[in-house]
C-alpha cells in the first residue's frame, strides 16, 4: 500500500539515483516494521520496547528509598455493597522485600503479606500460620495483586515488542506488548499503555494465554516520592470478565522515613496481629 | 419342658396391658435397629454403587510429575500406565483415562465456579446411562470438541440453552491464565449424586486448557471383571509400574485415598528434593470408601447408643413386672412346687414368658422395619437435592435389610430379656412352697 502510494504520487519516472533512494527507502520502512515483529518471533526484545520499559522501571523502583504508604481498596460488585479494605505497606527496595499489613476491615485485621524476593508469605493470625503463596495473589479476593506493592521485574519475566502509539483519554501513549517467558505469571499477556510525556503507565491490558482480556489496570494519577522517582497515587482494576466488579485504590500518607530492619520480617506480622 | 413352653405361651399375654406396654418397647428398639441397619447397608451399596460408575475405579491411579522442582498433580505417560496395566491385570481390564480441572465461567454478567470431568468419549460411555437429556442429546456433545453437558440446575442458574456458548476462565497449572469457549451440548439432570454437579467435557480440551501436555491426565480408573482380591491385584501392579520408571506407593490413609479421586488440575507447588520423577499412588475402591465406612460406622453407634439406652428402660420394666408378676401368682407358684415342680423350673418358666413377649415383639417390630423400609424404598419419592441424595437411588431412600443383621438384633434382644428376667424369676423359683401358698409378698 506503502509502495503503490509513493509510484502514484511521483509525478515523473524515476532515475536511477532516485530509484536508489527509493528502494532504500522502502527497505528502511520494512526493516523498520518486520523487526519488531522477528524479535518477537524469534524470543527477542525489541530495543525501543526495552528502553521504554527500563525507562518506567528506573522511575518507579524506590531503590535507596525506604516507603510506607497507606492504601485504601475499594471494590464494586454489581448487586453487593462497596467492600473497603485497608492494608499499611513498608517498602525496601534495595532489598526486594516489602511487609503489607491488613488495618481495616476489624474481620481482616492483623492479616498480612511478607515478601522476601520472590518468597511470599501470608500471615493469618487466626490460626497463627504463614502461609507460602506466590507473586500472583489477590489482595484480599479483590482485583489486585500483591506484586503491585513491590518492585516489578518486568524484562525478567517478559519479553517485549513495540506495537506503536495509542492515545489514552486524552495522553499520547506508546504501546508495549509483553509476552511472558515462563507461564508462571497470572496474565501472560499484557498490553502496557506507556505516557509519551513522562514514560509512565497509564493503562494496562491483562490477558490470557488464549488472548482474552482479563482485567484492565488504569493508573490515574501519580505522586513523586523523590526527584524522578514515582509511586501511583490512584489506581482501577477493572475485571473484564465480572460485568461490574473493579477495585479502586488510593494511596495516602506516603512517608520516607527509615523503616526498622524488624518490619521486615515474620515476626514482625506475628507481634502486629497482638 | 413341653407343658412348660405351654403354660409360658398362655401366660405371656395373662396380663394384656402390662405385656403390651413392654412389648410395645421391645418392638420400637428393634424397629430402630433394623432401619438403622439398613440404612447403613444400603448407603453403602448406594455410594459404592455410584462411585464406581462416576469417579472412581476398582482401582484409581492418581499421581504428581515433578519437573525442574516444580510438583504438578496429575499423571504424564498415561498410554504407557494404561498398557502396563492392561498386560498385567488382564486385556478385559478397562482403564479410562480423567481429565478434572476447576475453573469459572462467565455468561452474560453472571459467573460460578464449576466442576469439570474431562472424559475420552471414543473410549468412555458410561456417563451416557446415567444422566437424562433435558436438551441435547450424547452424539451432539461427542462430535464437538469444545462441547459440553450441563446440570440442569446450573443452565437454570446463568439462564442458558442449548448450542449457546460460555467462556470459560481458568488458572492452569503454571499459574497463567488460559481462557476458552465452551458449547453447550446438553442439558442433564441424574440421580447419581456425585455427577450431579459437574459439567461433563472432553478431555481433550481440559487437557490443552491447563495446557498439559498430550499424554497427561489428572487420573486413571481401573475396572476389573472381578472385584475379588483387589489389594492382592494392585499388589500385582506395583512393581509392574516402577518397572517402567514410576515410583508406586498406596494411600497411607482414608483421607489419602478419598484425596486420590477428588484431585483436580492445580498449581503447581515447589519440590526441593532437585530431581526430576513421576509419582503414583494406587487406591482401592474400598479404601475409597474406608472414610464412609467410618461415617456409617459411627452412625451406628449413635444408633445402637440409643438402643441400649431404651434397653436399659425396658431392664427396669422387666424387672418391676416381673416382681408384680411373681406377687399376683404366688398361689399358682405354691401349687406348682406341691405338684413337684422344682425351683429352677419356675424360674425357667417366668424367664420363658420374658423370653416369647421379647421374640413376638422383636418380631412385630422386624416386620413394622421391613414395611417401612420397603415403603421408602420403592414407594415414597423424595428430593434429588444436597446431601441428602448421597442416600437416595432414583429418590428412593436406599434401605437393604440384611438376615444376618435381624438375627443378630432379634437375638441380642431376646437375649437381654433373658438376662434381665433372670434375676426376678429366680426369686420367685426360691419361695417355699407353704410360703408362697400362705403368704403375699
Amino acid at each position: 500500500m506503502k509502495l503503490y502510494n509513493l509510484k502514484r504520487h511521483c509525478s515523473r519516472p524515476l532515475g536511477p539515483t532516485t530509484l536508489r533512494a527509493a528502494l532504500m527507502l522502502a527497505a528502511c520502512f520494512l526493516a523498520a516494521t518486520a523487526a519488531p515483529l522477528a524479535a518477537q518471533q524469534a524470543g527477542q526484545n525489541d530495543p525501543r520496547a526495552v528502553k521504554i520499559v527500563e525507562g518506567y522501571e528506573s522511575k518507579t523502583s524506590l531503590k535507596g528509598l525506604e516507603v510506607t504508604t497507606t492504601f485504601t481498596l475499594v471494590q464494586k460488585k454489581k448487586g453487593e455493597a462497596d467492600r473497603v479494605l485497608q492494608v499499611k505497606v513498608y517498602r525496601r527496595d534495595s532489598a526486594d522485600t516489602f511487609t503489607l499489613i491488613f488495618q481495616y476491615p476489624d474481620s481482616e485485621k492483623g492479616k498480612g503479606y511478607y515478601r522476601s524476593g520472590d518468597d511470599l508469605y501470608l500471615y493469618l493470625p487466626s490460626t497463627r500460620e504463614f502461609v507460602y503463596r506466590n507473586r500472583k495473589d489477590d489482595v484480599g479476593s479483590t482485583e489486585v495483586r500483591t506484586d503491585l506493592f513491590g518492585q516489578t521485574k518486568t524484562l525478567e519475566q517478559y519479553r517485549v515488542s513495540y506495537l506503536g502509539t495509542a492515545t489514552v483519554s486524552k495522553w499520547d501513549c506508546d504501546l508495549v506488548r509483553l509476552d511472558a517467558k515462563q507461564l508462571d505469571v497470572s496474565f501472560p499477556v499484557q498490553k502496557w499503555y506507556f505516557r509519551k510525556a513522562d514514560g509512565l503507565p497509564v493503562k494496562v491490558e491483562n490477558l490470557s494465554v488464549s488472548e482474552t482480556l482479563l482485567r484492565t489496570f488504569y493508573y490515574i494519577d501519580y505522586a513523586t516520592v523523590a526527584p524522578n522517582k514515582f509511586i501511583f497515587s490512584k489506581f482501577l482494576a477493572v475485571d473484564n470478565l465480572e460485568q461490574g466488579q473493579q477495585t479502586f485504590l488510593t494511596n495516602e500518607n506516603i512517608s520516607t522515613a527509615a523503616i526498622p530492619d524488624y518490619v521486615f520480617s515474620k515476626a514482625f506480622l506475628e507481634e502486629q496481629s497482638r | 419342658m413341653n407343658m412348660l413352653f405351654r403354660v409360658a405361651i398362655k401366660n405371656v399375654f395373662r396380663q394384656k396391658k402390662r405385656s403390651f406396654t413392654l412389648g410395645v418397647n421391645y418392638a420400637i428398639v428393634t424397629f430402630i435397629l433394623v432401619l438403622l441397619f439398613s440404612f447403613s447397608q444400603g448407603a453403602r451399596v448406594n455410594i459404592t454403587s455410584n462411585l464406581v460408575r462416576s469417579s472412581a475405579g476398582h482401582i484409581t491411579i492418581s499421581g504428581q510429575y515433578i519437573v525442574s522442582g516444580r510438583v504438578y498433580n496429575g499423571l504424564l505417560r498415561t498410554p504407557e500406565i494404561i498398557a502396563t496395566t492392561r498386560r498385567t491385570l488382564g486385556a478385559d481390564t478397562q482403564v479410562l483415562p480423567r481429565y478434572l480441572l476447576s475453573s469459572a465461567v462467565y455468561y452474560k454478567g453472571l459467573s460460578k465456579r464449576l466442576s469439570f470431568v474431562g472424559i475420552d468419549t471414543g473410549m468412555e460411555q458410561g456417563f451416557r446411562d446415567q444422566i437424562t437429556f433435558a436438551a441435547g442429546d450424547w452424539q451432539g456433545f461427542v462430535d464437538g470438541p469444545n462441547a459440553v453437558i450441563i446440570p440442569q440446575t446450573t443452565a437454570e442458574y446463568f439462564g442458558l440453552g442449548y448450542d449457546e456458548e460460555v467462556l470459560i476462565s481458568t488458572r492452569t497449572r503454571f499459574g497463567a491464565f488460559n481462557t476458552g469457549t465452551l458449547k453447550i451440548k446438553g442439558i442433564y439432570t441424574t440421580n447419581n449424586f456425585f455427577i450431579q454437579n459437574q459439567v461433563l467435557a472432553h478431555l481433550e480440551f481440559l487437557r490443552a486448557l491447563d495446557l498439559a501436555p498430550e499424554d497427561a491426565a489428572s487420573t486413571l480408573y481401573v475396572y476389573l471383571p472381578s472385584t475379588s482380591g483387589l489389594a492382592d491385584k494392585r499388589d500385582r501392579l506395583i512393581p509392574a509400574l516402577e518397572s517402567i520408571g514410576f515410583e508406586v506407593s498406596k494411600p497411607k490413609n482414608d483421607t489419602e485415598a478419598v484425596a486420590a479421586i477428588t484431585a483436580a488440575s492445580p498449581r503447581y507447588e515447589l519440590d526441593k528434593e532437585g530431581r526430576d520423577r513421576e509419582r503414583l499412588t494406587l487406591a482401592t475402591i474400598d479404601e475409597v470408601l474406608g472414610l464412609v465406612r467410618n461415617i456409617l460406622n459411627a452412625v451406628n453407634g449413635v444408633g445402637t447408643l440409643i438402643a441400649a439406652i431404651m434397653l436399659f428402660i425396658i431392664a427396669v420394666s422387666i424387672f418391676i413386672n416381673l416382681r408384680m408378676s411373681i406377687n399376683e401368682r404366688l398361689r399358682e407358684i405354691g401349687t406348682l412346687r406341691t405338684i413337684g415342680m422344682a425351683a429352677g423350673g419356675v424360674t425357667g418358666l417366668f424367664m420363658l414368658e420374658s423370653i416369647l413377649l421379647a421374640l413376638i415383639f422383636s418380631l412385630i417390630g422386624t416386620g413394622a422395619a421391613l414395611a417401612a423400609a420397603a415403603l421408602l424404598r420403592f414407594v415414597i419419592v423424595l428430593p434429588l437435592s444436597g446431601n441428602a441424595a448421597l442416600f437416595l437411588n432414583q429418590g428412593h431412600l436406599m434401605l437393604v435389610p440384611r438376615v444376618t443383621d435381624i438375627l443378630m438384633i432379634i437375638a441380642i434382644i431376646t437375649g437381654f430379656s433373658a438376662l434381665f428376667s433372670f434375676f426376678p424369676a429366680r426369686r420367685g423359683g426360691k419361695i417355699r412352697p407353704v410360703e408362697a401358698l400362705n403368704r403375699v409378698f
